[in-house]
């Protein structure tokens, strides 16, 4: 870890930003209408890998944007908890992204997705962002990772809880137990998606759902968080075999917000996203949702 | 459980179909809708991310082929990297020993010149440096080299790679004749030079004719500019050419040899 990460919370970022600031996911087809329009966010949010390339115009947008707000580093592909280990190639290229646009946070996801199909055959990117057990071993896996990130790139990093469709029987820990850890370990902060609790806690067909994810927010050591994700989700199949899937592709559901002022009233005013990545929205209503959260943020800062 | 064992299953088991794993808490219905939940979105993934690449050969086979193709190619040349963006440089040789489309033996070419296009829009960016020009003026062209724009790339095919990729920035009566002359070139199998080039922000095909393609080659491979003069010929006309570089940013300097 190098110097200057460690820090008086014990994560090594000042996790606590009041007043909250509210982002927005920035994607494609909303450019035009951030630059014309200039609406005043806490920051934007991208996926880092989609500005890894050497030059071009992903990347002279995202320059042109973070001359008006802070920027977000969210990685969808650096697979922390892969018993492989992170791929030295792309850590090179978040790095370096991390240098160009000097973001206000860098945040990834406890997941896996380097793999090999075969022991000694050669590993491959699922691209996908696929569930790790909540075991001893798998917290050393992330620990390491995190760690060796976090020295590349020169800072704390944020550490996003799933949504997951299948799980393990055989873990040893809960996972907020597992992110307590993690951040004790490791100095990062974590990212709180609450829409993740809940897609997975309707997943999970507990019989209080938002009882459920409350429990888990309440199970989180206070310091912890740095960033908040709202996002909607989507429900596919029938009652008794359907799941709930993370889509992003709709507004945020009303039990979601009430687990995300439930959150607020836990940890105060945490930097707060509304992600909506596919079946986008007109522009004003992402604002829309993003006004909402901060109102909200407003209400229970009072 | 050994999680790199546990890992590997849950790759094989998304990847090959199979109806669950050992260590999975879920099990039956609900476990094989996990899974292909995750299936669905990988498979979702691979086509948004070749079909972003691929356009002219995916406008050629149809959205239905081209979601199939992705999803062999995922199993074929599953990517090694979690940039997307950077996955495909194997798309056009693997569609070049398809089974299935041999009778559309044009289609590597032309996703060989969708991916020199993609690859120019990720490539690192320059501006000419017009202070490096005067070396033209001062150094032996044996100790020369033009310097093209990163990105700039030249493909050379026994079809007619240039017109079928005009074709499709076409819509209507204008699309319909080109897509005639397409399909003429084709059946006299006339091949076509094309220089992918960036201009402004986005890249596009130019044609070439086959002396300034091989010219533009050897620009590429770093021969010296006396070399290339030579090879090129007494009839081509380096003055033209480069007026038409300058305007059209192709050219990125001039280097001496020992730089």
């Amino acid at each position: 870890m190098g110097a200057g990460v460690a820090a008086d919370n014990g994560v090594g970022i000042d996790l606590r930003q009041p007043p909250a600031q509210v982002g927005i996911g920035l994607r494609q087809p909303h450019y035009a209408a951030l630059f014309e329009t200039a609406p005043a966010l806490g920051f934007v949010e991208v996926h880092s890998e989609n500005f890894f390339a050497d030059g071009g115009a992903a990347l002279a947008v995202l320059r042109q944007a973070r001359e008006r707000y802070p920027v977000s580093l969210h990685g969808v592909g650096l697979a922390l908890g892969s018993a492989a280990g992170l791929d030295p190639w792309h850590l090179d290229r978040l790095a370096r992204l991390v240098q160009r646009i000097e973001p206000v946070r860098v945040s990834d996801h406890a997941c896996f997705a380097r793999a090999a199909f075969a022991p000694g055959a050669p590993v491959v990117h699922a691209n996908d962002l696929l569930p790790i057990a909540f075991s001893d071993a798998s917290l050393s896996i992330m620990a390491s990772s995190v760690m060796q990130a976090q020295e590349r790139i020169g800072r704390p990093m944020l550490v996003e809880n799933l949504s997951s469709y299948v799980s393990f029987a055989d873990e040893s820990m809960s996972e907020p137990e597992f992110f307590a850890a993690l951040c004790r370990r490791t100095g990062c902060g974590m990212l709180l998606d609450v829409n993740n609790i809940m897609v997975n806690a309707l997943n999970a067909r507990v019989a209080d759902p938002l009882a459920a994810c409350c429990a888990f927010v309440d199970a989180l050591p206070l310091g912890i968080v740095g960033e908040i994700h709202l996002a909607g989700y989507c429900e596919t199949g029938g009652e008794t075999d359907g799941i709930v899937i993370d889509d992003h592709g709709s507004r945020v559901r009303p039990a979601v917000w009430a687990v995300y002022e439930h959150a607020l009233r836990r940890f105060g005013a945490v930097p707060t996203l509304v992600e909506w990545d596919t079946d986008l929205p007109a522009f004003d209503l992402l604002l829309g949702e993003a006004s909402h959260a901060a109102g909200l943020a407003a209400r229970v800062a009072a | 459980m050994n999680e790199a064992q546990r890992q590997r299953d849950l790759l094989a088991a998304l990847a090959t179909g199979a109806p669950s794993i050992a260590t999975l808490r879920e099990s039956g219905e609900r476990a094989a809708r996990g899974l292909e939940a995750y299936r669905a979105n990988a498979e979702a993934i691979a086509d948004r991310a070749l079909a972003s690449t691929f356009v002219t050969v995916q406008a050629m086979v149809g959205d239905e082929d081209f979601k199939h193709l992705a999803r062999e190619f995922w199993r074929a040349h599953p990517p090694e990297h979690g940039d997307l963006g950077e996955w495909g440089d194997a798309f056009p040789s693997w569609l070049a020993v398809h089974a299935g489309l041999t009778a559309w033996p044009w289609l590597a070419d032309s996703a060989r010149v969708d991916l020199a296009l993609h690859r120019n829009e990720r490539a690192g960016d320059a501006s000419l440096d017009t202070d490096s020009l005067h070396l033209l003026e001062s150094t032996d062209p044996a100790q020369l080299r033009l310097l093209l724009m990163p990105g700039t790339a030249v493909l050379r095919s026994p079809w007619p790679i240039a017109a079928i990729h005009s074709a499709h920035q076409l819509a209507g009566e204008a699309a319909e004749r080109a897509f005639a002359g397409v399909r003429e070139s084709l059946a006299a199998q006339r091949g076509e030079q094309v220089l992918v080039a960036r201009q402004g922000w986005r890249a596009v095909v130019h044609p070439l004719e086959a002396p300034t393609a091989a010219w533009t080659q050897d620009l590429l491979d770093e021969v010296d500019l006396a070399t290339a003069l030579t090879r090129a010929g007494e009839s081509f006309d380096f003055a033209a050419w480069l007026g038409i570089a300058l305007r059209e940013s192709w050219l990125k300097g001039v280097a001496a040899s020992n730089d």
